[in-house]
């Protein structure tokens, strides 16, 4: 069947419509953020493939059954590739349903990890063991907590206290996205000067490696009630298999969740999936009355008092200095 | 010639290659490479790749690449094009007469 590739789309109200529909016939859900749009289309208009530039992520890849073959899906991607290069995007990441594995690692894409629903790539097979290389390593076995301190609390002061009371050395690795109040870099500075005194204590960037709840796109995920587990055995797996083993971690801490059925639940999903990787999961009691939504709406209303109750000096410093 | 940042050169499109090069800290030049005909030609195109660098002088560098069954002159002077941007280098010494 004919086809003619359309570089740039344009989604306007009718054109989202249409792509919707065509997404919708292909099991995808479109769900926003399409920075630039590759699609296939019939002589007479019909789309009868896409793909998507997301910030550094190839989302809503489908093409028609009538077009299937690698040429059509080759186009779309490497479509988006050439492009997001021209934009000086060059690390990419994709996640897709584990049948289309091989059609990514035709355009250079390698597995970082994968489970039996999703499989999660990125256009690099050294990326990985080049973050690793850059993060300090000890002779000794270690802990790790991933944290996205959303600003820095007496409660995140806590676990990280009582975690490296327990383990010679402990990394705190802090999530790396842009999607919460605090910034990033502002995230990763106050857990830095919060836990300045603990020797043992290392503040280390997620990097792209411990996938946020955030970014993790669910799409093409049909089993939406499952979306949390999905995601939540796809990060915990890509840790066990290839974080914890190259830095030793034996230990990983994690906050006790009693409020959060979405948090309780990935909390569940640790407790069984790392142990088979010889990981042992240690959940902390939380601190009573301390949540970092608190601090954020503590801030709203200018209350310092509360504040104070909250978190720790280094933090209530940058507040006051920058949101007052 | 030194790597300092990422230079892409090349297309995905059939008898194309598109090569990535980025900086790396330590020496020597870490290849990766997926071609369409790895079986038959993954050595030569790793060979020509390696040349191209090294008489360029990279000697420090990642070098990503995706082959859709480029010929050897095709993969050198993608190779090179990536080099240059990814070094910043506008003194490109044009050779007539063909790729020796």
């Amino acid at each position: 069947m004919e086809f003619y590739p359309e570089r740039g789309v344009v989604l306007s109200p009718e054109r989202l419509e249409k792509t919707e529909a065509f997404l919708a016939g292909m099991g995808l859900r479109y769900e926003g953020g399409a920075d630039y749009t590759v699609q296939l289309v019939s002589e007479s208009g019909e789309i009868l493939g896409n793909g998507s530039l997301c910030g550094n992520v190839l989302k809503y890849i489908a093409i028609d059954e009538r077009l299937q073959g690698e040429g059509a899906a080759l186009t779309v991607v490497s479509g988006l590739i050439e492009e997001a290069y021209r934009r000086g995007i060059t690390n990419l990441f994709l996640f897709t349903k584990a049948a289309n594995e091989m059609l990514f690692r035709g355009v250079g894409f390698y597995t970082l990890a994968a489970t039996r629903e999703v499989c999660f790539m990125e256009n690099s097979r050294s990326g990985l063991a080049r973050w690793l290389s850059s993060v300090p390593k000890f002779e000794c076995v270690t802990g790790a907590a991933v944290m996205n301190c959303n600003p820095f609390t007496l409660g995140h002061r806590y676990l990280i206290e009582t975690a490296a009371s327990e383990v010679p050395e402990l990394y705190v690795f802090v999530v790396s996205e842009d999607k919460s109040r605090f910034g990033f870099e502002e995230r990763l500075e106050l857990v830095r000067r919060g836990t300045e005194d603990l020797k043992n204590v290392h503040v280390i960037p997620s990097g792209p490696y411990m996938i946020s709840k955030a970014t993790f796109p669910t799409y093409f995920i049909k089993d939406t009630a499952n979306v949390e587990s999905i995601y939540a055995s796809l990060d915990l797996t890509l840790f066990a298999q290839k974080i914890a083993p190259a830095l030793n971690i034996k230990r990983r801490f994690v906050g006790t969740e009693p409020y959060c059925a979405v948090t309780r639940n990935y909390n569940e999903i640790m407790k069984e999936l790392l142990p088979r990787y010889g990981v042992e999961v240690t959940e902390i009691e939380r601190k009573g009355g301390i949540s970092a939504s608190l601090v954020r709406e503590a801030i709203d209303r200018c209350d310092i008092d509360t504040l104070r109750g909250l978190v720790p000096e280094s933090t209530l410093d940058h507040i006051i200095e920058r949101y007052f | 010639m030194e790597i300092k940042k990422t230079g892409v050169a090349g297309t995905m499109e059939s008898s194309d290659i598109i090569v990535r090069i980025e900086p790396k800290e330590t020496e020597g030049i870490e290849l990766e490479l997926e071609s369409a005909v790895m079986q038959q030609y993954g050595r030569q195109i790793e060979k020509v790749i390696r040349e191209t660098l090294s008489e360029l002088g990279v000697t420090k560098a990642y070098v990503n690449a995706t082959d859709k069954g480029a010929l050897d002159c095709t993969v050198a002077a993608r190779t090179q094009a990536a080099a240059y941007r990814a070094a910043e280098s506008t003194d490109f010494v044009w050779k007539f007469g063909g790729v020796k």
